[in-house]
């Protein structure tokens, strides 16, 4: 069981970056009437996303973000040992997003750089993976980067994504540090792929190489199974977080979910008994923007920081593949927060 | 135990936001304007909230009409909870 702690990793820093491109779903969703978009909009929650041009890739905002985040942060480009890319709309089929990446950031040849193809639960695992690399000696300092461009490939014609989805990406800064060893942080990660096909592009891979029908390029959702699995597996997988790291709900500071659904989020707070003002939405001003939603609610959520004392934070990833995830972590007071813009020329 | 039909009648009017006097046991899914793909996701919510059942694929597919979603709360003997 997909069940651990994993202590002496610390964030020093998160950095995420949207394009510049508003996009006004009242105002510019000229493919739908007025009723639609205020159903879709009342549900959804969507109000305006940031759109990503079609020159501008996941790796394009998370680079904007990770120079960002290595200027705040102090870190010199030779120092970073590892560059783990969490992304599903990588820049090719190969090579890795990550290895372009570790060029485009001048990061040494020394440094290990990898994908994870995971969209919305990626950042738990992320997150996993870093902390766990950095406890085990020899890597100091990672780079995790999670980048996604959904609205780059919802159909437009489609009701139930077009509307829905924005573009970002973020960049976290992990540093090992001894002194977190007493507080280590807690992931559960899980999966069902049984549901597979509950959200897929099914064209363009290896399995359905070249088909003639476009929207097979495009993701494809099956709404409904999506918000069962949600509200069955979201509270669980908090229920299991907090028993192992051996707190409670009102220990948590903030619970950071993935932005899916403003519908589903809200259900999710009522099921859970979460005051909401410990859940942050941000999908009104960005829409779902995917897994990096996590870290950009991080950086966007208004969150209140004491000066005193670590944030304590419920991350939750959960969606595509079926795969969901959760990292209970502590963010202290000195860690960076900021978050940038990227014109459409990238 | 037969659960009350008008109880769940007004119940199916509240998700679907429809007057009562239009909901009856033989109205079929495609007559109620509101239960399209978005208040499906309604029905999956309040069958959680209210009844603490979480419907699968296979049950969402199978109500086609508030006669099948009577039934179903029936079959499942389910009652309100907290």
């Amino acid at each position: 069981m997909a069940k651990c702690k994993i202590g002496g990793a610390a964030i020093r820093g998160i950095v995420s970056a949207v394009p510049s491109r508003r996009f006004d779903n009242f105002r510019d969703a000229s493919g739908f009437s007025e009723d639609e978009v205020r159903k879709v909009v009342g549900m959804a929650g969507v109000k305006s996303r940031r759109m990503a041009g079609e020159s501008v890739c996941s790796s394009d905002l998370c680079q904007t973000a990770a120079e960002s985040l290595l200027e705040k942060v102090g870190w010199e480009r030779d120092s970073v040992d590892a560059l783990i890319m969490v992304t599903q709309s990588p820049d090719y089929l190969l090579p890795s997003t990550a290895c372009i990446l570790q060029a485009k950031l001048r990061l040494p040849i020394t440094c290990a750089a990898f994908d994870v193809g995971l969209g919305c639960s990626g950042y738990p695992y992320g997150l996993y993976l870093g902390a766990l690399m950095l406890s085990q000696g020899g890597i100091r300092r990672a780079l995790v980067l999670h980048g996604e461009t959904p609205a780059r490939f919802a159909d437009e014609s489609d009701r139930s994504v077009s509307l829905l989805f924005g573009d970002a990406g973020s960049a976290t800064a992990l540093e090992a540090d001894p002194s977190e060893s007493a507080h280590p942080w807690a992931f559960v990660l899980h999966t069902d792929g049984t549901g597979y096909q509950d959200l897929i592009i099914p064209g363009g891979g290896f399995r359905e190489r070249f088909p003639e029908d476009r929207r097979r390029y495009c993701v494809s959702m099956n709404g409904a199974n999506i918000f069962s699995f949600s509200i069955k597996r979201v509270p669980a997988v908090i229920e299991d977080t907090l028993a192992l790291a051996g707190t409670t709900k009102e220990g948590v500071d903030y619970y950071i979910l993935h932005q899916s659904n403003q519908f589903i989020m809200k259900h999710l707070a009522k099921k859970l008994g979460i005051p909401e003002e410990k859940m942050p939405l941000t999908l009104g001003d960005f829409g779902n923007t995917g897994g990096p939603s996590v870290p950009l609610t991080m950086t966007e959520g208004g969150l209140v920081r004491p000066a005193d004392r670590p944030l304590t934070l419920m991350l939750v990833g959960y969606g595509v593949g079926l795969s969901w995830g959760s990292a209970l972590v502590q963010l202290a007071p000195g860690a960076v927060l900021s978050s940038v813009e990227l014109g459409n020329q990238g | 135990m037969t659960k009350d039909t008008d109880e769940i009648l007004a119940w199916v009017a509240d998700i679907f936001e429809t007057p009562l006097e239009k909901i009856r046991p033989e109205t079929k899914r495609d007559e109620i304007e509101a239960w399209d793909s978005l208040g499906i996701l309604t029905l999956i919510a309040r069958m959680d909230e209210d009844y603490h059942i979480l419907l699968t694929d296979e049950e969402i597919q199978r109500l086609r009409s508030v006669g099948d979603i009577i039934d179903f709360l029936n079959q499942r003997d389910a009652s309100p909870g907290p």
